[in-house]
Formats: structure tokens, C-alpha cells, sequence
């Protein structure tokens, strides 16, 4: 369902994503990992068509998203990490604005609307400005927004950044049962707890390039770590990263 | 710890400087000499006022100093209400306050060093407008070097008292009403009042002042002359200290000169001395949201009913409801509504002040009267139009990842704007044509054009706000005064003289028509014609695709 091919991304003599080939199916959950600046949101955002590839190829759905961009548009949606919105729409003005500009049936709109705004936790602020809104409140209408959509692939830069813990789980639950669904879910996050039981597969991407590539598993193979510690502690994901990236070594200053 | 966040003011500008690439440097220098280029047409365009206004028999020496009064009477308060709506924004919304007030600085130094950034952010351009003012009075009155060090020194107190005047407004407001909306009023107020001065400064008709035979008694005229303008403002008491020292009146000097630093210390102290409690308050109470609490979320509407039905298609249709929506509940958007209708009524009142004798004379102003008209229309679409993009602000992620080429966001925006621009372009040259009496081929020719101006203005608007955007500002003047900005209205003003240019042959040949005297070479005729479409035509492609071509490549 998503392509990459040696997709490359450089910023003048900067070089944010170097030769990343990926293939991830139709369903999956694929975690996104990597420190600060890795070139996690740069991918994203070429994926979506807000920021053009230098080189390489990336296909969504079978399209190409430099020369077919407005198929491959058509079936993904995306939720980025800043989830700037119209300040002087109200939240559901802005679901209706959304279902419209992809040609959600009315009836499907005035249905799902207000089940969306329910579901969220936002159906007494729905006639409240965006300006009013916290972070957390508009990372969930543009989630809702991304539901009232039915894509295919659904891209998430740390979506679970400023929700409340009730959100953060209906999110999760949310992910699982779009990937059940056949929605393949590519999302970057840096909570390595949730990336762990979520995702089906996990990339590691370090200074632009994929450090390691695969399940939960075989990044613990990868990484030469055990099963369970010295402590009989199991090893969790974030062991692996830290062992992988060389965060462990950071935390020895402290 | 004042100086330290002056010193990131300093490190900031000065890293902007460094890393500035060559092509940027040029672009600056080149605004730099046009703006050097303006104060000097500016200064002889004082210093022959002012010559002329001297020279008048009896009252002549009165006249200048009459004139200094008012125009700084005018600075004082332009000052004032630029300081008041950039106090707004700069005390209570800036991007960086949130982080230095979590940080442990003490309020009066935050205070003041956001303060210091609205008095200079306010008045500096004003500041520099009343240099060549300065320097062509002192040329006239024979002011030695002292006149003008003098005068400069003074006019630092007197601009910084008009931004006190705006910010402690500022304070006053958000203490008493602290609350998003505040700033919903005062934009609206500013707007106001910078409309109600604008329109005064030409109601009041500045040119009666040489012409005492206006009013009806002239003893009237020379009380007015001697009376002081406004003599509680510190525009009367720079005035007043200047002409102490031209005349050798030191004693008047050295007290209107106290008064002038005494009132600043004082007003800039007690505003630091306040702040303690006035501004935190009135920030924390910016920093709530404004419960809107619409009944129904989405209003029904006909415009929502019939993109409900289907009946309007297409992405371009939504956009436009959601453009009108914004427009509509952004105050910053519509208060400026009353700014246009100023112009306008001020542009016809000058219309009908033009002493025009005959009938060929007042068809030829009717025809000169296109480039008055289409300046105003691109000065509109300056405000409006080319800021059209850039208003998507950061919402652009919204509409770069829709399945939609960005041509429709273009047309979208052409469907909104082009039609109020017209009709501001129709109305000052239709009302102006019945007021000057133009005849039939004058009136059509100049209704023609306007409507075509304004239809290139407005793509060219689009354009070229596509390919200088700024998607990242705090207010939308820092979109209008950008290089953007700049060559927008210079494109808009060469296209203009050039329209004007190619008309000039068919205007000649229909005045030669009234005496008799036409011969109308067909082959010449052709050619404005031609050259006329193939303008028009250039001045929208060119611009448009360009624009395209930027706003789809342009990386979020």
C-alpha cells in the first residue's frame, strides 16, 4: 500500500532522508522511530505532498505521489504533529468544511458529524471557534476529520501528542480497528510504549537512513539485546532504541 | 536583566544580517535607496509648500508654523493609534511571551522590553517621514545646524509620548477588560479613528490655509492662525520650542523642551512602575478563548444549502464559504472596510473640489482620472488581494494535501476578490465621470479600462502573493510592506502607465474629433488595441502562472 523506493529528501547541502526503501502492506500498523531530526516528519510530509522528494519514488495506493499526486491524495490523510487549524471556524464547521472538500456525501456528513464530535468528547464545544481550542481538542477534530473520510492510508506524525489519557486510548483503539479494517496506519511516535503494542512493524530511522527494520523481535536481534535483562526485567522497545541509536551512552553524562 | 533581552534583540538582528544571501542584500538595498528616494521627493515637495506658504503677503511668516503645528498634531496622533493597535499585539500576543513569562524575569523588565519594541515598531516610519518635513522648514525659516539637531533631539520624547499614549490606552483596556475580545474592539476602534483622521485631514481642506478670501471674515482667519493648535499636545510644545529658539526665545525653548522629556520620563516611568499589576493582569486575560456560542454549529444558510444540494461544485465553492466565514468573524479583516469607504468618499470630495472650467478639460481629467482610479484599486488589492494567499497561514498543510490542483485555490480566491475590486473601480470612475460631466466616448472608454485594471490588478494580486507568501506573520502589514508587496504595486503601477500609454493615441484623436480636426490612421488605432489586449493578457498569465508554479512547489 506505501512504496518508498530511495526516496531522498535534501535541504541545500543537508541531507534529512537518504535512500529510504520501505514496502509496507495493505493493514499494517508501522511505527516510525528515530530521535529528533532523523527525518521522520520530512518523510511524512513527502508522503502527504507537502514537501517534494529530491529523489527516489514513493507510491501510495499504486501512485506515484509526485506525478499522480491527486490520486494518491485522494485515498490518504494525514495528521500532522502541529495540528494547525482555521482559528475562526468552529470545530464543526471545520468537519463539514473537510467533507466537502472530499465529496463526503451530505447525508454520510450530517450523519457522522455529530457521532464524530460525540465520540471525541467535543460535541459542546462543536460551536466554539478553533482559536478556543486546547492542542488536544484539535488534534481530535483533525482525527475526526481524518475518520469522516474513509481513506486508505492514514499517516500520523505523534498523534497521541497533548490528547488526555481517555483520548490517547480511544486514538489507539481507533488505530487498531482502522488497520482491521485494511486502513494501513504509517505513523511516527516517539511514545515507544504505545509503538510497541500497536504497531505490526517498526523502522528506526537515523540521520535520515533506516537503522533497523522490522518487528518488535527482530529489532531486539538487531540491537544484540536479550530477552530480559540482567535484572530479569523484560527489554523493552525503548532498551532497543537507546541501544540502537546510542541513547544509552547520552544517559551515562548524567 | 533588561540588557539581556535587548542583547537577544541585538543577536537576532544581527544573525538575520550575517546570514543574509546576496540576492536578499540587494533586494534590501534596493528598498533602502527607493525609500531614500521618496524622503527626498517628499522634501522638496515641503520645502516648495512651505516656500510658497511663507511667501504670502503679511501672514506669510505665521503660515509655516501654523502648518508644523498641524502636521505634527497629525503625527502625534497617528503615533498614538499605531501604538495603541501594535500594543495589542506586541504586549498580549507576541509568539515569544508565553516563554518569557514562564521564565523568571520580573514583569516590569518583560514589560519594558516589549515596551520598547511597540514605541519602535509604531512610530518609526512616521518618525522618519517628519525628517525631510524638518529639514525643508529649517531651509525656510534659516535654521542653523543647532535648528535642526535641536528639532531632531526633541522629536525623540515627542514620538515616544504618542506611543505612551497608545500603550498605556493598551493597558488601560486589557486591565479593565481583560479578555480576548478586547482586542476585537480595538482593532475595530484603530480602524475608526485612523479613518475619521484621514478623512478630516481632507475635509478641513488644507489648501484654504493660503487662501485667507475662503473664510467669511479674515479676522477669523488670523485668530485662527495665531491661536495654538491644540496647545495641551506635545505637537503645540515642540512647536513652541522651536520657535523659541529660531526667534531667540530661549526661555520657551528650554520650558517646552522640559516639558517635552519631562512628560516621557514620567509617562514611561509610571507606566513601568504600574505594569506590575495592570499588565499581568491584562495578559492573563488575553490569554483566555472567547466562548462564541453559536446556537445552531453550522448555520443554515443559502450559500450551505445550495453546496448542500450540489448545485455549487467543486472545491472552489467551499473554499469560498470558509474565505467568506474567516473574513467575516476576523475583525482585521473587515474593519478595514471603513478605511475603503473613506477612500472612496474622500477620492470623490476631492473630484468635486477640482476647479475644472469646459468641457474638453473635464473629459481629459475624466481620462487621467483612469491612473487615480486603478492606483487606488491596486493600493485596495494591496491590503487585500496579495495578502489573499499568504491568509492561509498555517493552515496550508489543509489545503497542499487536498486532492486538488492549486489552481482552484487561485480561482477560489480570484471569485472572492475580483468582484468587490471592480466595483470600487466602476463606482470612483462612474461617480467621478457624472461629476465632471465626461461625455459618452470618455465615460465608456474609462469604464472599459477600470473594469480591466481591476480584473489584472486582482490576478496579479493572486500571483504574485503566490510567489512571495508569508504564511508565518504575526499581523497582515507585514505581508502588504514586503518585497512582495513592493513589486506587487510596482508591477501594478507600470502596467497602469503603460495602459494609459496606448490609450493616449485613441483620447488624442476623439479630442481632435471635437475641433474638427481628426484624421484616424486605422494601422495606429490597431496597435493600442492590440498592444492593449496583449498587455492586459501578459499582466495576468505571466504573474498567475508564476504564482501557480510557486504556491505548488512551495514545501510546508
Amino acid at each position: 500500500m506505501i512504496k518508498l523506493e530511495n526516496l531522498t529528501k535534501r535541504f541545500g547541502g543537508l541531507v534529512a532522508v537518504n535512500n529510504l526503501s520501505l514496502d509496507i502492506p495493505k493493514g499494517e500498523i508501522f511505527g516510525f522511530l528515530g530521535p529528533n531530526g532523523a527525518g521522520k516528519t520530512t518523510t511524512v510530509k513527502m508522503l502527504s505532498g507537502l514537501v517534494a522528494p529530491s529523489s527516489g519514488s514513493a507510491l501510495v495506493a499504486g501512485y506515484d505521489i509526485v506525478s499522480q499526486s491527486l490520486e494518491a491524495k485522494k485515498r490518504l490523510a494525514l495528521v500532522p504533529d502541529e495540528p494547525f487549524v482555521y482559528p475562526k471556524l468552529t470545530g464543526a464547521e471545520f468537519l463539514y468544511f473537510i467533507g466537502d472538500l472530499y465529496g463526503v456525501p451530505h447525508s454520510a456528513q450530517e450523519k457522522r458529524i455529530p457521532e464524530y464530535l460525540e465520540m471525541f468528547d467535543l460535541s459542546r464545544w462543536q460551536g466554539e471557534l478553533l482559536e478556543s481550542y486546547s492542542h488536544g481538542m484539535r488534534q481530535k477534530l483533525v482525527i475526526a476529520s481524518v475518520l469522516l473520510r474513509d481513506p486508505e492510508v492514514v499517516l500520523l506524525d505523534e498523534p497521541l501528542v497533548g490528547l488526555d489519557p481517555k483520548s490517547a486510548r480511544l486514538v489507539r483503539d481507533i488505530i487498531l480497528n482502522l488497520s482491521r479494517s485494511g486502513v494501513t496506519v504509517f505513523m511516527c511516535t516517539h511514545t515507544l510504549e504505545i509503538a510497541e503494542k500497536l504497531c505490526h512493524r517498526l523502522g528506526i530511522l537515523y540521520e535520515g537512513s533506516i537503522l533497523a527494520l522490522g518487528t518488535v523481535d527482530d529489532l531486539r536481534k538487531r540491537s544484540g539485546q536479550p530477552l530480559f535483562d540482567a535484572s530479569g526485567a523484560r527489554v523493552t522497545l525503548e532498551d532497543i532504541f537507546l541501544t540502537l541509536t546510542g541513547g544509552a551512552e547520552a544517559a551515562s553524562f548524567l | 536583566m533588561i540588557w539581556l533581552l535587548l542583547k537577544r534583540r541585538a543577536l537576532s538582528a544581527f544573525n538575520g544580517l550575517v546570514s543574509m544571501k546576496l540576492w536578499e542584500f540587494f533586494i534590501r538595498l534596493f528598498f533602502t535607496l527607493a525609500g531614500v528616494a521618496i524622503l527626498v521627493g517628499l522634501y522638496y515637495w515641503f520645502a516648495r509648500v512651505l516656500r510658497y506658504l511663507d511667501g504670502v503677503q503679511t501672514i506669510g511668516p505665521l503660515l509655516p508654523w501654523k502648518l508644523t503645528s498641524m502636521a505634527l498634531l497629525i503625527t502625534f496622533s497617528m503615533v498614538a493609534i499605531s501604538g495603541l493597535i501594535a500594543a495589542m499585539t506586541t504586549l498580549y500576543y507576541s509568539y515569544d511571551l508565553k516563554f518569557l513569562f514562564s521564565s523568571p524575569i520580573p514583569v516590569r523588565t518583560l514589560f519594558l522590553d516589549k515596551t520598547i519594541e511597540t514605541a519602535v515598531y509604531s512610530s518609526w516610519t512616521l518618525g522618519l517621514v517628519m525628517v525631510p518635513y524638518i529639514i525643508a522648514l529649517g531651509q525656510v525659516k534659516g535654521g542653523t545646524m543647532l535648528f535642526y539637531i535641536y528639532f531632531l533631539a526633541l522629536m525623540v520624547p515627542f514620538i515616544l509620548l504618542g506611543a505612551a499614549f497608545g500603550i498605556m490606552l493598551s493597558l488601560a483596556l486589557m486591565y479593565f477588560f481583560p479578555t480576548s475580545r478586547t482586542r476585537d474592539a480595538v482593532w475595530i476602534l484603530g480602524s475608526l479613528s485612523l479613518t475619521f483622521v484621514y478623512m478630516m485631514i481632507r475635509f478641513v481642506q488644507p489648501e484654504k490655509l493660503s487662501r485667507p478670501d475662503t473664510l467669511e471674515v479674515v479676522a477669523n482667519y488670523l485668530n485662527f492662525l495665531q491661536a495654538p493648535t491644540a496647545p495641551y499636545m506635545p505637537s503645540w510644545w515642540i512647536s513652541r520650542a522651536m520657535m523659541g529658539f529660531l526667534y531667540g526665545q530661549y526661555d520657551k525653548f528650554l520650558q517646552y523642551s522640559a516639558l517635552l522629556f519631562g512628560s516621557v520620563i514620567a509617562a514611561y516611568g509610571a507606566m513601568a512602575y504600574f505594569s506590575k499589576w495592570v499588565y499581568q493582569r491584562g495578559f492573563s486575560g488575553a490569554q483566555e478563548g472567547f466562548r462564541y456560542g453559536v446556537k445552531r454549529a453550522v448555520p443554515w444558510t443559502v450559500e450551505r444549502w445550495l453546496l448542500f444540494k450540489g448545485w455549487l461544485k467543486g472545491p472552489e465553492w467551499t473554499l469560498l464559504w470558509k474565505d467568506r466565514k474567516l473574513a467575516l468573524r476576523d475583525v482585521r479583516y473587515w474593519s478595514q472596510l471603513a478605511l475603503i469607504f473613506a477612500i472612496v468618499a474622500v477620492y470623490l470630495f476631492s473630484i468635486r473640489q477640482l476647479p475644472v472650467e469646459g468641457a474638453a478639460m473635464k473629459s481629459l481629467i475624466s481620462f487621467v482620472n483612469i491612473l487615480v482610479a486603478g492606483f487606488v484599486v491596486a493600493s485596495l488589492g494591496l491590503r487585500f488581494t496579495f495578502p489573499a494567499i499568504s491568509m492561509e497561514g498555517r493552515s496550508l498543510w489543509v489545503i497542499k494535501s487536498l486532492p486538488m490542483g492549486m489552481s482552484r485555490l487561485m480561482t477560489e480566491k480570484f471569485m472572492l476578490l475580483s468582484v468587490p475590486s471592480m466595483l470600487i473601480g466602476v463606482v470612483l470612475v462612474g461617480w467621478s465621470n457624472l461629476m465632471l460631466g465626461a461625455d459618452l466616448f470618455i465615460t465608456a472608454l474609462s469604464t472599459v479600462t477600470i473594469i480591466v485594471v481591476s480584473l489584472v490588478c486582482c490576478c496579479m494580486g493572486i500571483g504574485l502573493g503566490a510567489v512571495f507568501p508569508k504564511f508565518h506573520v504575526e499581523n497582515i502589514h507585514q505581508i502588504e510592506s514586503s518585497a512582495g508587496g513592493f513589486i506587487y504595486m510596482a508591477c501594478c503601477l507600470a502596467y497602469l502607465a503603460a495602459v494609459l500609454a496606448l490609450e493616449a493615441y485613441p483620447v488624442k484623436m476623439h479630442f481632435m474629433d471635437i475641433i474638427g480636426h481628426a484624421r484616424w490612421d486605422m494601422r495606429w488605432l490597431s496597435l493600442c488595441i492590440g498592444g492593449l489586449v496583449a498587455l492586459s493578457a501578459a499582466a495576468i498569465v505571466v504573474p498567475w502562472k508564476m504564482g501557480l508554479k510557486a504556491i505548488e512547489t512551495y514545501e510546508v
